[in-house]
């Protein structure tokens, strides 16, 4: 809100009339909204379009940034681009009119059908300048998606958006491994088939040539020459039938959707729907395909252990045998979709909220929108939900308490600048709940659901906040306040500019209160005390600095907000213990919530000036701990040598016995071929004597001598009585 | 939980491969003393230390006796066609991309016949392991000069002498870009010649390890000089570079400290005449791999490749009106 506000005393009305036959304005409406009158001027964050991306690309953009990042692409910035600026500019703003009333579509359909309407309307070819531009422009827009505005069914249609956007990436992430599976297992049938008899006929080869019947082969010859099919060649018979049968459950496979090119199973039965209205359907639907999930997961893991031939049959046989439900794993449910579960406050029965909350504690794939359209609710005399702060307004604070799930909570109106708190929901691989207050409150008539929703955020009323356990261990990285206006402060403060009854100019630095946000509901207006201008008095104190100022213990203060009348005259609201006494609650819950965040936090506080104590005694002591001679400085780390191994060298015999080096034999096998009882290979197929005994000396020398690389050193001969010891000896020397 | 129930039920099952399980029912049919049985031997041994499920391997070849060795080795293995064994590696490694390639080829496979391959392999950087058998010769075909034939060299093709400088296989791949592994073993030091093996089987990207190996029947004493003198070996070494076991550190004396990602010091070195360098020449991990960029978002089933196929068809096909094909959507 930081555009100024222009309100007169005189009812001669900025409100614009409308398409649509507005309806009837709040006798009270907070001042801060006098220069929301007219939403359909202003370019804010709606219509929201709803993207088309991939994986963890932008989910939603406003038409009006799209709308600035075609201009600046497409319109240069020169004259000829201000007109291509202003006709297209046109376009959006006749695009969120339409939007407005109701037309939603794809952005790509209806700029088209905008633009030419509009050159039709022109009376210019198009081919002149509107069109052209128009075009130009058109062609510049990457980004598609349903335009949506804001109203009672934003919040489903934002969260239903974010959860598909979950699961299409589910989707293809699915699809790859499954695939890749069914790919790999037919691949083990395949060349399985390849060593039969059949794939070895005259016929498989003929129709393996393809269709052009080629006379000049002999196939029959071929398949008597190819025909050595071996019965252990074969894969053992109870493996085929394993594979067969994990192929057909993951072909069969009811969770996904087929993709481009899925080869569909006859026997596949209609992908099951995961979005429900009530958790006890989700539940049902849960407990009804456990049995397909089970038989899924079987096949996968299996599939899994096939593909790498690690499935061995005495040792996985009974464990698949007794595979039941304790059996599965958060891992192999997360390759399945999750559950979508819309709840609205004050449709659903109360009884299913409660059930949310155990389905969300359960630790399952489900994600819970819990739309609110009522903060207030009913004021009195209907126990319990009188007032402020024991509605559903407050259940996504207490989610916090699950510590498993993610937790969103925002107003429509912000639902953008949230966008990325939305992508970390996609990615938390548990429950979510998203708490989102439409500002669709049929007590507070005529007051644009953006808007209030818009002031829920502002008066703390509805703060916007995330819990996200999977950002870290502890709160400061998990709970997220700082999507709120004025984060710091009890109650956000905003300029108010307005004339007097005299036409004289004010200006005001209000708080915008929860008493702010009140006085528009009709059903709190019996707590409220209007007075124009004339009738202002010193009692009256503005709401918040109650109890304060000159004086204020003498009287009895009467907090006061700035409220409007329907033909936006300016009026103190004097509001009265009802209001006062939420308020107060509002105040606290928000309190709360920023020491979650770390802001004011009691603890913090404490400990700090605890720490900080602690500290300066410390350096007190290390100071006189200190030598005084200066410290002898660490020496610089000797520079790496070269690594040798830790081993010890094996030792070099140096007696009389014949040996090898055998880390450098190089397996030509001239020494085994001499005498293999004498010589033979280690477990690294490298020489080394292993009878000195089993041969001659002779055959020692002869072995050194054919040794390429001369690593076999005789010794002394063993047996003196061998021939030729005199040469043999002299023939020995160059080796030993 | 961290590891999935797969993985759980797949730890379950122990495997311990012995050498002798990447041994095939052949016996190897190359010369007594022939280099390339320290090749097969080293490649057994890093299979067994790796524990590489045979079935998980492939070795890729050629035509030569370098070529023949898939047939020793107890894996998948492809003896294709002279000069080709990389395009068929690259094939296997896109489509099954959790398959250990390894390709052996020869001199005249790789740098002779099989040169524009080998070039657009470096380029490609796939996740696989090259050994360049160099024995200075065709030795299949009976002595014929080939590319790295030291010039002089009599051989039935040059009955007066190769008349060119020898072509060096470690300076051209240096050269090329998108170059992420070249190494250089020698077949009569086994040890390095295993651990420069490991080092490139780890290294993700295209490994090239040339092996300088001695063919006793046709390019006798070719080698003698260094085999003979330990001197004559520089040996690379480098802080994570080779493990040095004591034994073969106390023979080859001669090493130097060489940081595998200095490319001019890489060059120099493998330009080296008087000495053979044996180590990592260059190694950079960054290099990005063909395979990994080319990786879909979904696996090309027959389906998938027909319909893809399909469409590029229909995008220039000529329909009468009424049988114009319905758009494929999701
Ligand atoms: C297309 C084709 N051309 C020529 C040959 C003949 N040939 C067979 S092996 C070979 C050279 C092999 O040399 P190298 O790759 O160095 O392997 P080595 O035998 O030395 O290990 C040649 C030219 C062939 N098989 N195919
Ligand atoms: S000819 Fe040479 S390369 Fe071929 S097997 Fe014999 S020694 Fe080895
Ligand atoms: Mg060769």
């Amino acid at each position: 809100m930081q555009q100024q506000a222009e309100i007169t005393k005189t009812p001669a009305s900025t409100t614009a009339p409308t398409e649509d036959e507005a309806p009837a304005l709040p006798p009270l409406r907070p001042a801060l909204f006098a220069r929301y009158t007219d939403l359909e001027s202003l370019r804010y964050d709606y219509p929201l379009v709803l993207l088309e991306t991939g994986d963890g690309g932008p989910l939603f953009r406003p038409l009006s940034r799209i709308v600035d990042d075609v201009l600046s692409v497409a319109a240069p910035p020169d004259a000829s681009g201000e007109a291509m600026r202003q006709q297209v500019l046109r376009l959006e703003a006749r695009i969120r009119r339409n939007v407005a009333l109701g037309r939603e579509g794809m952005l790509s359909d209806l700029w088209q059908d905008n633009a030419t309407r509009m050159v039709k309307e022109s009376g210019q070819s198009p081919f002149g300048s509107l069109g052209t531009n128009l075009d130009i422009a058109r062609k510049r827009l990457t980004l598609d998606g349903v335009v949506i505005g804001c109203d009672h069914t934003t919040p489903g249609k934002v969260v239903t958006h974010t959860w598909r956007a979950k699961q299409n990436a589910k989707a293809r992430r699915f699809r790859r491994k499954v695939e890749g599976l069914i790919l790999r297992l037919t691949d083990i049938l395949k060349s399985d088939h390849m060593k039969s008899d059949e794939a070895h006929s005259a016929g498989a080869l003929a129709s393996a040539m393809g269709q052009d019947q080629d006379s000049s082969i002999d196939f029959g010859s071929l398949s008597r020459i190819l025909d050595r099919a071996r019965p252990e060649d074969r894969l053992p018979e109870d493996r085929v039938r394993r594979i067969k049968t994990a192929l057909e459950a993951l072909q069969c496979q009811p969770f996904f959707g087929p993709g481009r090119a899925t080869e569909i199973c006859r026997r596949r039965p209609a992908p099951y729907s995961y979005t429900f209205d009530s958790c006890a359907a989700a539940l049902d639907a849960l407990r009804e395909r456990l049995p397909a999930i089970l038989e899924f997961t079987k096949a996968v893991t299996i599939a899994e252990l096939e593909v790498e031939n690690k499935y061995r049959p005495d040792l996985h046989d009974p464990i698949f045998e007794t595979f039941d439900v304790s059996d599965l794993t958060a891992d192999q449910m997360e390759l399945l979709p999750g559950s979508l579960i819309l709840l609205h406050d004050g449709v659903t029965e109360s009884a299913e909220i409660a059930r949310a909350f155990e389905a969300l504690a359960g630790g399952l794939q489900i994600t819970v929108l819990i739309q609110v359209d009522d903060i207030l609710g009913p004021t009195s005399p209907e126990p319990p939900r009188n007032s402020f702060g024991a509605g559903t307004a407050r259940l996504a604070s207490m989610a916090m308490g699950l510590n498993n799930a993610f937790v969103l909570q925002a107003s429509s109106a912000h639902l953008y600048r949230m966008q990325e708190a939305f992508q970390r929901g996609i990615q938390h691989q548990g429950p979510a709940l998203f708490s989102i207050y439409s500002g669709a409150t049929r007590t507070v008539p005529g007051v644009p659901p953006y808007v209030l929703s818009a002031a829920a955020t502002e008066s703390r009323a509805f703060p916007n906040f995330t819990y996200d356990p999977s950002a870290g261990s502890d709160l400061a990285a998990r709970f997220n306040l700082a999507h709120n206006p004025q984060v710091g402060v009890d109650w956000p403060e905003h300029r108010l500019d307005y004339e007097t009854a005299d036409g004289e100019r004010q200006s005001e630095a209000l708080p915008f209160t929860f008493a702010d946000f009140a006085i528009g509901d009709v059903r709190y207006q019996r707590f409220c005390h209007p007075a124009a201008q004339d009738d202002w008095t010193p009692d009256m104190v503005p709401f918040g600095q109650a109890g304060s100022g000159p004086g204020a213990k003498d009287r009895i203060p009467e907090p006061y907000v700035l409220g409007l009348t329907p033909e936006n005259g300016l009026l103190r609201v004097g509001v009265d213990d009802k209001i006062v006494q939420a308020a107060a609650r509002c105040n606290d819950a928000w309190r709360r919530l920023q020491e979650l965040a770390g802001i004011n936090n009691s603890h913090a506080l404490r400990l700090l000036s605890e720490e900080r104590k602690n500290r300066e005694a410390s350096a007190i002591e290390i100071a006189a701990a200190l030598p005084t001679a200066d410290a002898t400085p660490a020496l610089p780390e000797a520079p790496p040598s070269p690594v040798q191994l830790a081993q010890e060298p094996a030792p070099e015999p140096t007696g009389d016995d014949p040996w090898i080096e055998t880390a450098r034999c190089t397996t030509c096998k001239e020494c085994t071929q001499i005498n293999s009882a004498l010589f033979k290979f280690d477990e690294n197929m490298q020489a080394y004597i292993a009878d000195p005994d089993a041969g001659t000396y002779r055959q020692i020398v002869e072995a050194a001598e054919s040794c390429q690389v001369s690593i076999i050193h005789p010794g002394q001969p063993r047996n003196l009585e061998e021939a030729d010891l005199d040469e043999l000896r002299e023939r020995a020397k160059p080796f030993l | 939980m961290n590891a999935s129930m797969s993985q759980c039920l797949m730890q379950m099952v122990h495997t311990d491969y012995v050498i002798a399980d990447y041994q095939s029912e052949i016996a190897p049919r190359w010369c007594t003393g022939c280099g390339d049985t320290a090749i097969l031997t080293a490649m057994q041994r890093l299979c067994r230390d790796e524990q590489l499920p045979p079935e998980k391997t492939v070795c890729v070849s050629g035509i030569g006796c370098a070529s023949r060795l898939p047939h020793y080795m107890n894996a998948y293995g492809f003896h294709g066609i002279h000069g080709r064994a990389l395009p068929v590696a690259e094939g296997i490694k896109i489509r099954r991309p959790d398959l250990n390639v390894f390709v052996t080829t020869g001199d005249g496979d790789c740098c002779s016949i099989g040169a524009a391959h080998w070039l657009h392999a470096i380029r490609y950087n796939m996740n696989m392991t090259l050994l360049l058998h160099d024995n200075n010769v065709y030795g299949l075909t009976k002595k014929q000069a080939s590319p790295t034939s030291p010039q002089g060299m009599k051989s039935n093709t040059t009955p007066f002498g190769a008349t060119l400088n020898p072509l060096n296989p470690l300076t051209v791949t240096l050269g090329v870009s998108n170059v992420s592994f070249v190494a250089q073993a020698v077949d009569w030091i086994p040890d390095l010649l295993y651990d420069i093996l490991r080092q490139a089987y780890h290294h993700k990207g295209f490994s090239f390890v040339r092996i300088l190996q001695r063919c006793p029947n046709f390019m006798e004493h070719r080698f003698d000089d260094w085999v003979r003198d330990p001197s004559k070996m520089r040996i690379l070494t480098h802080a994570n570079g080779l493990r040095l076991k004591p034994e073969v550190s106390r023979v080859y004396k001669n090493q130097e400290t060489h940081d595998p990602l200095d490319m001019p010091r890489a060059l120099a070195l493998a330009a080296l005449k008087e000495e053979i360098p044996v180590g990592i020449l260059y190694r950079d991990p960054t290099v990005p791999c063909y395979d990994e960029l080319r990786a879909g978002e979904r696996p090309s089933t027959p389906g998938l490749v027909e319909l893809v196929l399909n469409e590029e068809f229909d995008k220039v096909g000529i329909w009468p009106a009424e049988t114009a094909p319905a758009a494929a959507g999701e």
